[in-house]
């Protein structure tokens, strides 16, 4: 074992090496990658550049509610008739959405390879009931139950919970996708030859499973990851627009929400945010499609 | 023909348990929302306790709650989808909204298969030009924008700035209308909305059939047929896009589920009387029997759809049926 294990390192460093070498030539992955990281540097710090803290009303005491945009430069995105800064909002509205989109990401992930590997390496009943019970998923219009539940959560927690509330409801609803991918996959794998060897080897089920299959898995699931991420982002911004997020954490869909209602004389909260979350859904967008070309073995160079 | 027969009834019969897991989830939640008679009772005064007694046996409030299951399944069945909350039977209030819901959603997809599916061709056959880039990156933006939101700019610029059309509703309810009559007068209602849905969708279908095309045009069986002299145009039309567009009507099936999931915000923003915006309007006032009613039509006409869909992918693909 000892003498096996330099011979897969060197062989997982070089296939890594060919998949950074052709992200690094596409130029819209590299883009999507940039985006990314200035999205969590401005969720992550974007609290010590605003110039007002989250939710804050501030501006109605202040005389500088309902400004337009480029106009005061303590205010560069303009203000809401209620008073609430659109900069500071967005930066700290960055914050809520890497959460739910991350999180409720990181769950799916988790969730869809546990289903998936069990559903792909056991065949016979419990394999199919797994994949009977993902391909529900499939047909059902999840968006609304999803608007359903984070409605009635809404009211049987109260604001207990907030965002995490709708990670968690967005983290239940999006797992298929990702175990269906991780039992095709498993299925294709455990034929090739190098499972089979580890197997008259001797190795352990599980070994073979955690060991030897899913780390294989794993390159379409992070392209999976990444549009899921953006997807979640995209539900986050829906859920909250329509009323039935938190109003208590800075979120892009709450600044929309308000918006929206202002929208015939304040354009700008309408505008703005917006902007915020085409930009960062692209980001990962792009960085999904970009990682997607740079791991596809089947496109050869 | 005995496999296409059988596959579909193989659909059907999986379409039923999910249908009842749908309804069994859907009725719990919304059962735990709260109690039904504490809510119609803000809206009687100085309500009786015969009254009372009444509303709690109509909601069969004595009994347990899979009971209570059995007897809204017994009545959906039976198409009545029970009194909403607050005026009206929820059937009378559904039936109008599936027709303007369709009105908007089947255009939509219409347009967006016309465009999307040659635009795809042509970016797949001319991978790596400039136009491929150009639509690239316009799919791209068109599938990182939420719906709602462009049609929020719409509103903006073509309704408060530009004044060229109604900014809400389906149709005004009278005089003055829209460019002279009634007819013209819908017509501008719905060309804000459909611009919207067309455009996005064709982002998600061009991206699909430019991935599939591009995707078969590698295939080995293709580059024979251009080997033995077959021309181009035969290749990419007879060829490929026959494996090509298998994928993509399964996807469009499954995209139809989103595109009326998709229905509650862009339906909301133009104030478009359909069930999304139903939907959200009865989630948010507590609407406990139009909420289960409209999740249930929407999933069956979902569930329809995809068997539609399973069909046309059946015919398209011999292979599905055996298997």
């Amino acid at each position: 074992m000892t003498e096996a294990k330099p011979a897969t390192k060197q062989r997982g460093a070089s296939q890594a090496a060919v998949a950074w070498r052709r992200f690094r030539k596409n130029k819209s992955a590299l883009a999507g990658a940039t985006v990314v990281g200035f999205f969590i540097f401005v969720a992550v710090y974007g609290v010590f550049f605003a110039p007002l803290p989250s939710r804050s009303f501030w501006c109605l005491y202040n005389s500088c509610a309902d400004l337009p945009p480029f106009q005061n430069w303590a205010h560069p995105l303009g203000t809401e008739p209620s008073g609430i800064d659109v900069f500071s909002e967005i930066l700290h509205g960055a914050l809520g959405d890497l959460y739910v989109g991350v999180v409720a990401t990181a769950i799916s992930v988790l969730i869809g390879l546990l289903v998936g590997a069990l559903a792909g390496y056991r065949s016979g009943v419990s394999g199919a009931l797994l994949l009977g019970i993902t391909q529900i998923f499939f047909v059902i219009p999840v968006l609304i139950l999803i608007l359903l539940f984070a409605r009635i959560g809404q009211l049987l927690v109260a604001h207990g919970l907030g965002l995490t509330l709708i990670v968690v409801i967005l983290g239940i609803f999006g797992w298929p996708t990702i175990a269906f991918v991780t039992r095709g996959e498993i299925l294709r794998i455990k034929e090739l030859e190098f499972v089979q060897a580890a197997r008259s080897l001797g190795a352990s089920n599980t070994r073979i499973l955690f060991r030897h299959i899913l780390l294989n898995v794993l390159s379409p699931i992070i392209v999976l990851a990444s549009l899921l991420v953006a997807g979640n982002i995209l539900t986050e911004v829906v859920i909250s627009f329509l009323g039935f997020g938190d109003p208590s954490t800075s979120t892009w869909g709450l600044l929309l929400q308000e918006g929206f209602s202002y929208v015939r004389t304040s354009w700008w909260v309408s505008v703005f945010p917006g902007i915020a979350v085409v930009v960062a859904v692209l980001g990962f967008n792009l960085l999904g499609d970009g990682l997607s070309d740079a791991l596809n073995p089947r496109i050869r160079e | 023909m005995g496999g296409l027969v059988n596959y579909v009834i193989r659909r059907l019969l999986f379409a039923i348990p999910v249908f009842l897991a749908v309804s069994v989830i859907t009725y719990l939640i919304t059962n735990a929302a709260g109690d039904p008679v504490q809510i119609v009772k803000f809206g009687i005064r100085n309500i009786s306790p015969a009254q009372l007694e009444y509303l709690r046996l109509y909601f069969h409030e004595d009994l347990p709650v899979y009971i209570r299951y059995f007897y809204w399944l017994n009545d959906f069945l039976h198409g009545n989808l029970g009194q909403s909350l607050y005026t009206g039977s929820v059937v009378a209030l559904i039936v109008p909204w599936i027709g303007t819901t369709l009105e908007l959603q089947i255009p939509a997809l219409a347009l967006a298969l016309a465009i999307g599916v040659p635009v795809g061709i042509y970016s797949a056959k001319h991978q790596y030009t400039k136009g491929d880039y150009a639509i690239t990156t316009t799919a791209i933006f068109g599938i990182s924008m939420p719906t709602f939101w462009i049609g929020i700019m719409g509103i903006i610029v073509f309704s408060y700035y530009l004044h060229w059309l109604p900014a809400f509703g389906a149709y005004s309810s009278y005089p003055p209308y829209w460019w002279g009559s009634p007819f013209m007068d819908a017509l501008a209602h719905i060309i804000l909305p459909l611009a919207v849905l067309t455009l996005v969708s064709i982002a998600t279908i061009t991206r699909l059939v430019r991935a599939n095309m591009l995707e078969v045009l590698r295939q080995d069986y293709v580059l024979a047929a251009r080997a033995s002299g077959v021309s181009e145009f035969k290749v990419t039309f007879k060829h490929a896009l026959k494996n090509a567009i298998t994928p993509v009507v399964t996807i469009v099936g499954l995209s139809f589920g989103v595109l009326l999931g998709g229905a509650p915000a862009l339906e909301t923003t133009f104030s478009w009387p359909g069930l999304g915006k139903a939907f959200v309007f009865a989630a948010t006032r507590l609407d406990l029997p139009t909420v289960l009613g409209i999740t249930m039509i929407i999933t069956i006409m979902v569930l329809i759809a995809n068997i539609v869909t399973d069909l046309a992918y059946a015919v398209l693909d011999p292979r599905v049926r055996i298997t």
